[in-house]
């Protein structure tokens, strides 16, 4: 069995803890969103979760900076303010992710020691079922140009759709990231909601393919330098078409969680 | 400096870290993924910055932690966003709701 559910969502550090800043109420509308997402994944029993992320200049500092890398260690762990996370990994998925990635012509990056972003905990603090599953961190550069392009990411989206159709596992896909927002900068206030409504639109219209067009200079300007994260997993999903399970623009955040349909090739 | 390209990263809202500003990142990445050296930040600033060889305006635009002039120094705007947000948490846990 291969691919068996893909969703996307937001990992705003915001959700995790949040400050006097944040609407209480639209957070726990994300966090209703998140339970969705976990009744699902508990629901379809699946081997493995992938996880398609950006790294926030955590796993990897400006000693190296690989474009798309596999974490194929034993355990994922990390830290982010009171939270300490130590996550199985599913060795023989994701070691099967790289070298079929690498045949594929993908030069992936790997690492067996590396600490994991909040980008990719703060979707599974929501939506991991229980029992835990294992998972495989899939790192694409999403904030130190310069980053792949749109293009390079819905193509190794589609091969890594191909290897996990090869697989005997059933596994789930999360894209970590956008949508919309501009941490750090003097757009942070106002992030470009009108981009984001345009993107879920096309996306619900099963036209994910299109944003393998965008350019970095597009991601950067409307505050979606993340959206790389998904348009990996737009590669995989082709074009089935969306499901919005939630968009809470908050002050600063494109809060978005959406599901596609996964069916068998 | 380069030519179009190096034009069009300045103007971006994450643009390519300058090597004249990995010590400034590097506190920065520092104070936001490394506990025990935000510990000594918290403690003694002055002592931290030294400690990663920063220079004097460096530190002086650390110690504002003043976003535009941190990133006009060629701070990484994630990482200024991240290590304020990191010592918020470590000054003022009571400050955020836990999940």
């Amino acid at each position: 069995m291969p691919l068996v559910a893909a969703f996307a969502c937001a990992h705003t550090p915001q959700l995790l803890l949040r400050p006097p800043t944040e609407d209480r109420a639209l957070v726990l509308r994300v966090h209703a969103a998140f339970t969705e997402v976990r009744r699902r994944l508990a629901a379809l029993a699946c081997d493995a979760i992938a996880v398609v992320a950006g790294d926030h200049i955590e796993g990897f500092f400006l000693d190296a900076v690989p474009a798309l890398g596999v974490f194929v260690g034993a355990e994922a762990s990390g830290e982010f303010g009171p939270y300490r996370y130590a996550l199985p990994v599913h060795e023989p998925l994701a070691r099967a992710i790289l070298t079929d990635g690498i045949e594929r012509g993908f030069d992936l990056v790997y690492s067996q020691s590396l600490r994991l972003d909040y980008a990719f905990y703060v979707p599974l603090h929501f939506t991991m079922p229980e029992p835990a599953v294992p998972i495989v961190p899939l790192y694409v550069n999403v904030y130190l140009p310069p980053q792949p392009t749109p293009r390079r990411c819905h193509a190794w989206g589609e091969a890594l759709r191909a290897c996990l159709d090869g697989r005997p596992e059933r596994v789930a896909l999360i894209a970590s990231g956008g949508m919309s927002h501009f941490p750090g900068t003097d757009r942070y206030a106002d992030p470009d909601f009108e981009f984001d409504r345009r993107l879920l639109q096309a996306l619900a219209d099963g036209r994910g393919r299109e944003t393998a067009r965008l350019t970095g200079e597009e991601l950067d300007k409307t505050g979606n330098v993340e959206l790389r994260t998904w348009i990996t997993l737009l590669g995989a999903v082709g074009d089935a078409r969306a499901e919005l399970l939630c968009y809470e623009p908050s002050w600063h955040h494109g809060n978005a969680v959406v599901a596609w349909p996964v069916t068998a090739r | 400096m380069a030519g179009d390209g190096a034009l069009m990263e300045a103007e971006a809202h994450y643009f390519f870290p300058p090597a004249s500003a990995f010590r400034l990142n590097e506190c920065l990445y520092r104070l936001k993924s490394d506990g025990a050296f935000r510990a000594r930040y918290l403690a003694d600033a002055e002592a931290a910055m030294i400690e990663l060889g920063l220079d004097a305006p460096t530190r002086a635009a650390l110690r504002g932690f003043d976003r535009d002039r941190l990133v006009g120094l060629g701070a990484h705007p994630y990482l200024v966003f991240m290590a304020g947000l990191r010592l918020r948490m470590e000054r003022e846990p009571e400050a955020f709701e836990r999940f």
